[in-house]
């Protein structure tokens, strides 16, 4: 018995050691389930692999496209679209009848039509419909009716910016324009507009605006009417920065219309078209002799007689025959008096002059449509003198002003561009194509010209404008046509140190009673340039400065209005 | 000493399983807060890009214009109209009508008198 104690300790103790040992291991147990608990809910979980492969999966959304004042141009807005299972309708009849009356553009017999084919599990009812018809259809609680939201673009100003704009395919793909340069050339600028965290987008900031956009157009499609012109174009620049503020071409389209089947003249005239601007081109001529120092202010000409190049004769429009100075050449427009200082530039310096403002080659801008030069292949006296005054010389208008803002920007050429641009980025860019002496005179000249010249009907009171007026047959079959004309006016204002350029042109503007049977550009693109100036000068900020006989021109305006 | 080891882990596990519960409540209620919450902002954002396209399609000029022509019969803006502060004439003292030629103020049947 003596024993027992001891045998029953060994026992309670054996027994007591399993249950520290069992003790222990639920107390582990506890531990490993309470900090398993812990880093599941407290403890911020790790990223999955899924997760993370989504995230890279959703996908950057396109940038809306805004002018210079943030008017919105182009955005996506979401709209839903109907979609049916018909396996899962159960009245077939009663659907069709519902969805009929409450969609009136949905006939009832086609959706009949679909929705009873056999094995069909998805039947789109009607696509991009408004928030209101979303809500009536979904209403009618009509079982395997269903919506989804899908993407769409769209361009709240309609047509006002069309062309440089552009627009977009169905899967929102730029197709032309901007929104073709914002998925191709400027891809990386769009991805710089993405926010890196959230899947949103900084808008696309244009250089346009829209109000003086509005202006081009509208006193452009007026002229067109009143000229009875085929198509007409307009551009405004901001000289100093490159921008294009407005650019017009017209007749235009609408974005927003499903389909967008071109006539000839909807493209963008002004960058996919090359015409011969004819006498504006005398500009370049004047500003490369200036350069070159082969003439000054108070050189003279003889241009009384034709000049004759092999057995070609070169006259002039504005006959003058006598001897001209060269501000009095300009302000005729005289072919004869451009087309010998062309040849005492030199053949090779002219092209020389020509590659250096970059009329040889393909002008690029983010607006993808764009046209080549046409120049003459072989280049010789013949072709230099008439090269001079814009004959065999086709650009696209953009790259035309383009050039001229650079001779009136103090000889400083900034590339053209659509997007917003400031002062310091435009500095850096700038190119000195001429002498600042050179560009002086050409500003002298121009300014000239609208007062006593060939532009004079160009000359806003108030707004010192100055221009070249061209008016260049246009090329018919092969031959220069007679009564075929395209009729162009390049101008700049305020002259004194100007800011901003203009081109407007009129395709085949025709002769009316308002102009005396005239049909050049004087008369037409010249009167068309000055209504869009007073029009927006003051929304840009150009502050009239006016003479005596400007306020007695003004008088006389309003008298005659009144009368 | 082996009771109370049991009853405090009984009481622990009792303790952590409600704190968790409480927790995880909490945490689906906050969860379905941010899911609201992002669901409105997704449609308020959504809201204001169709505002605003609605905005700048009524805005449009040709509209205004037209709106203008029609409604309020203003004409275009002539470069002579636009003056520069400079150029405005100098301003007149005010004429008061508050005060009479002697300086008293003047009463209301003052006012009336001279506004007749």
């Amino acid at each position: 018995m003596a024993e027992l104690p001891v045998i029953q300790r060994n026992r309670s103790l054996k027994g007591q050691n399993r249950i520290r040992l069992l003790g222990l291991a639920y107390v582990v147990m506890f531990c490993i389930i309470g900090a398993q608990l812990v880093r599941l809910t407290v403890l911020k979980p790790e990223e999955g692999e899924a997760n993370r492969i989504a995230r890279e999966v959703e996908r950057i959304p396109r940038p809306d496209i805004v002018d210079r004042n943030g008017v919105v141009l182009a955005t996506d807005i979401s709209v839903a679209s109907l979609f049916s299972d018909p396996r899962k309708i159960i009245d077939m009849e009663e659907a069709v009848e519902l969805i009929s009356t409450t969609l009136p553009d949905v006939n009832a017999a086609d959706l009949r039509k679909k929705l009873s084919a056999p094995g069909r599990a998805f039947v789109w009812i009607k696509r991009q419909v408004s928030p209101e018809e979303r809500d009536a259809v979904y209403n009618l609680g009509i079982p395997g009716v269903g919506y989804v939201n899908e993407r769409k673009r769209v361009y709240p100003q309609g047509r006002l910016a069309a062309h440089t704009v552009g627009y977009v395919d169905v899967d929102t793909k730029g197709i032309a324009g901007i929104e073709k340069y914002l998925d191709n050339e400027g891809a990386i600028y769009t991805a710089s507009l993405a926010e890196p965290s959230r899947p949103i987008s900084a808008p696309a900031q244009l250089a346009m605006d829209v109000q003086v956009q509005h202006v081009l157009v509208d006193e452009l499609s007026k002229a067109i009417v009143k000229f009875k012109a085929i198509a007409g174009g307009a551009i405004l620049m901001d000289i100093r920065t490159g921008e294009v503020i407005a650019l017009a071409s017209l007749p235009d389209f609408d974005p927003n219309a499903e389909s967008k089947n071109f006539g000839q003249h909807q493209q963008n005239q002004m960058l996919s078209g090359v015409y011969e601007l004819g006498s504006v081109i005398k500009a370049v001529t004047f500003a490369m002799a200036f350069d070159y120092g082969t003439v000054t202010m108070t050189s003279r000409y003889d241009a009384r007689f034709p000049l004759v190049i092999g057995n070609a004769r070169i006259s002039d429009f504005h006959a003058q025959r006598r001897v001209l100075t060269v501000p009095e050449i300009f302000t005729n427009s005289s072919n004869i008096g451009t087309a010998k200082m062309a040849l005492d530039v030199g053949i090779e310096q002219h092209q020389e002059f020509l590659q250096r403002v970059g009329l040889l080659d393909r002008l690029l801008t983010e607006v993808p449509e764009t046209a080549k030069p046409l120049l003459p292949k072989r280049w010789g006296r013949l072709v230099s003198a008439t090269a001079s005054f814009g004959h065999g010389f086709a650009v696209q208008p953009l790259q035309g002003l383009s050039v001229v803002t650079g001779i009136l920007n103090d000889g400083n050429m900034v590339p053209p561009t659509f997007m917003r641009r400031s002062k310091e980025e435009a500095d850096v860019l700038g190119k000195r194509i001429i002498k600042f002496s050179a560009s002086k005179n050409m500003q002298e000249l121009f300014r000239l010209n609208a007062t006593n010249g060939t532009a004079s009907k160009a000359d806003v009171p108030g707004y010192r404008v100055g221009g070249k007026t061209g008016t260049a047959e246009k090329v018919v079959n092969g031959r220069y046509s007679k009564d075929k004309r395209l009729a162009s006016f390049i101008g700049a204002f305020p002259m004194e140190e100007p800011h901003y350029a203009i081109l407007v042109m009129l395709d085949e503007p025709k002769a009316t009673p308002e102009t005396y049977g005239f049909a050049t550009s004087g008369w037409n693109a010249v009167p068309t340039a000055a209504n869009i100036i007073a029009r927006i000068a003051p929304l840009l900020d150009v502050a009239p400065v006016l003479t005596d006989s400007d306020k007695a021109k003004l008088e006389k305006s309003r008298k005659a209005k009144k009368g | 000493m082996l009771k109370l080891a049991n009853f405090t882990l009984v009481i622990a596990t009792l303790g952590t399983a409600s704190t968790l519960y409480n927790l995880e409540h909490t945490t689906r209620a906050h969860e379905r807060s941010i899911a609201k919450a992002t669901a409105a902002l997704v449609d308020n954002a959504e809201a204001i890009k169709l505002l605003n396209a609605e905005w700048s399609s009524l805005t449009r000029p040709e509209r205004i214009q037209q709106l203008a022509k029609q409604h309020l019969g203003m004409k275009q803006i002539e470069p002579d109209q636009i003056i520069t502060t400079a150029e405005l004439p100098q301003r007149l003292e005010a004429m008061s009508i508050i005060s009479k030629p002697n300086g008293k103020p003047a009463t209301i049947d003052d006012i009336l008198k001279k506004m007749q």
